[in-house]
């Protein structure tokens, strides 16, 4: 299929915004479970019909688009059934709409113990594979992940086709979970992070057998779904959740390895940091210039990381959720205005922080990208 | 400071545990011991203030408070219980998030409030119930990490009203996507942006 003009400027003005040359702010969407209540689609059929999915987001980022332009998507659409997803980023069993959960609740993790202490040994001596196959088959019934995998072998194409015809390039194409998420997710966070204060050496250990996998799983991922980037997760590993010296040891080596193994495969790393990671947020110096965005839910201060990293990085965010829910239009829209009075728009990707939430108010949204497109 | 509060600030979980068994073998008033780890969390808790301190340090010490506690419970039972006050807390009703609540009811108990939890996913029943068979609490907590639970926080608070218990009880809320505009939206009193503010946040609803 040949894409659009439209689409093939989008991508342009993509590949400038990551290099902080472009000219305007550049609107982004993630909106993963937003378009169900507005489209009148329960949250249960619209996260477990793949195919409603998919048609429902793109109604629904049309009708944004049409008032305010959406120039690309965050994370790519279409065959990413939630529970399956979150499942085997995390290891963690997911509630579901309509099945654990009632029709028209969110999706929400089970925090439960899942890996045991002995599985530390299983991950150093065999390796993550080992743990994924121990661990997944308790969160996930496995037929979902064989059943997700001939969707997207079957439609995966057709599906991309879809979005590229609707004009909506992807800034990533995969998500990848560093391995301290991973094992988080496995033992529940509470367990996990008191392992990292009484097994420390143990999950070091655990991390640095797992994360050549997870970078080789990574790069494999994003270049079969022919992506041009991946989000590298941080989610419980936020500076404002761990010490120093977890965060040193066991968070950001994997960030920074990942990001690096991205960087030189072509593929651009967009840092999903959900959470305040204003603490460590220099080290991102440390990654080669105008090479990897910085995801972020508007805990994290942009105003203070501009200052800190200037156009080492472009910048992804970051309406707050409880803005967009319980907010006014004008509020979002002097959010957004002075959210590009402090950080400028060079680099800029305008977006709801984190994910736009399931009861996002729809004039909420509009005024969001209709601010960023009239900021002058 | 004495030993054991040290020792709970530093995080020192093993020999905490060492400490205070060796302290109640030796006869030393377990309501000392109590109050040495009380004045340890209180140290966690200006660190966590301070910037020294992070979440994962709050629950690591949360952890060994609770160790040491029902080390010493027994021997305190029948003791001089005087508290802070009481606290109704739990997640509201389609959020079955618990880690922040437990956070947050470790160190309310560590601030020597007594607690009173009702779980996650709690109907506003469930709250009521607990406020009514606990007449002198006169805080109630909701937990609330998803947006699209504003509602369940809403509709808490307004039957807290319609039960004509709203003048004798405060009501925080707290969680990840919570701030002011929350506040505002459901008709609860004030908001604590995190596990250590919650206690300051009680404090100053209580009038401490």
């Amino acid at each position: 299929m040949k894409p659009s003009r439209l689409y093939l400027d989008r991508v342009e003005k993509i590949k400038k915004t990551i290099v902080s040359e472009n000219d305007k702010v550049t609107t982004c969407i993630a909106a993963g479970a937003t378009p169900a209540a507005h489209m009148g689609v329960s949250l249960k059929d619209f996260a477990s019909d793949l195919d409603l999915n998919l048609d429902i987001s793109l109604k629904y980022f049309n009708e944004i688009n049409t008032i305010a332009p959406i120039d690309c998507l965050n994370v790519q659409l279409g065959g990413m059934k939630i529970n399956v997803v979150l499942s085997s980023l995390w290891l963690s069993k997911i509630k579901m709409p309509g099945r654990e959960l009632p029709e028209n609740s969110l999706w929400q993790v089970a925090e439960k113990k899942v890996m045991q202490d002995e599985d530390y040994d299983l991950v150093i001596e065999k390796g993550l594979d080992a743990l994924v196959q121990k661990i997944l088959p308790q969160v996930l019934d496995m037929s979902e992940f064989e059943e997700l995998m001939e969707y997207n072998q079957k439609y995966g194409q057709k599906n991309a086709e879809k979005v590229m015809s609707n004009h909506y390039p992807a800034v990533n194409g995969g998500v990848a979970s560093p391995p301290f998420e991973v094992l988080c997710g496995a033992r529940s966070m509470s367990t996990f992070f008191m392992d990292c204060y009484k097994n420390f050496d143990k999950v070091k250990d655990a991390i640095d057998v797992m994360l050549p996998k997870t970078i080789e799983n990574m790069i494999t991922s994003v270049k079969q779904a022919n992506g041009t980037g991946t989000w590298v997760g941080g989610w419980r590993g936020a500076s404002a959740l761990v010490s120093p010296k977890i965060w040193d040891a066991l968070v950001w080596p994997s960030l920074y390895k990942m990001g690096m193994a991205c960087i030189e495969n072509g593929i651009t790393p967009t840092y999903h940091l959900d959470q305040n990671w204003d603490r460590d947020i220099e080290r991102f110096l440390e990654l080669p210039a105008k090479k990897c965005v910085l995801n972020t839910d508007g805990m994290t201060d942009l105003c203070n990381a501009r200052k800190k990293l200037g156009e080492h990085v472009s910048f992804m965010g970051d309406v707050p959720a409880q803005l967009l829910a319980t907010g006014k239009p004008d509020q979002v829209k002097d959010y957004v205005n002075k959210l590009l009075d402090d950080i400028g728009t060079k680099g800029v990707f305008l977006t709801p922080g984190c994910d736009a939430p399931a009861n996002a108010k729809f004039e909420n949204m509009v005024a969001m990208y209709e601010a960023a497109v009239n900021y002058k | 400071m004495s030993n054991i509060a040290e020792m709970i600030t530093n995080l020192e979980d093993e020999n905490v545990m060492t400490e205070v068994k060796k302290q109640l073998d030796s006869g030393v008033n377990p309501v000392e011991i109590f109050a040495a780890c009380q004045d340890g969390m209180n140290g966690v808790g200006k660190k966590f203030q301070e910037g020294e301190y992070f979440v994962s340090d709050l629950m690591m010490s949360g952890a060994i408070f609770k160790d040491v506690s029902d080390i010493i419970a027994p021997y305190i039972k029948n003791s001089d219980g005087d508290n802070a006050g009481k606290v109704v807390l739990g997640t509201v009703e389609g959020d079955i998030h618990d880690i922040g609540k437990d956070l947050v009811n470790a160190m309310l108990s560590a601030g020597n409030f007594e607690v009173i939890d009702v779980g996650v996913d709690a109907k506003p029943e469930a709250f009521i119930n607990a406020l009514k068979e606990n007449p002198d609490a006169t805080v109630l907590a909701l937990s609330c990490l998803l947006t699209t639970c504003y509602d369940a926080v809403k509709e808490t608070v307004a039957l807290v009203e319609t039960e004509g218990l709203r003048d004798k009880v405060k009501i925080m809320i707290g969680g990840g996507p919570v701030d002011q505009g929350v506040v505002e939206y459901t008709g609860s009193d004030k908001y604590g942006k995190d596990a250590q503010d919650a206690v300051t946040v009680c404090k100053e609803l209580m009038g401490l």
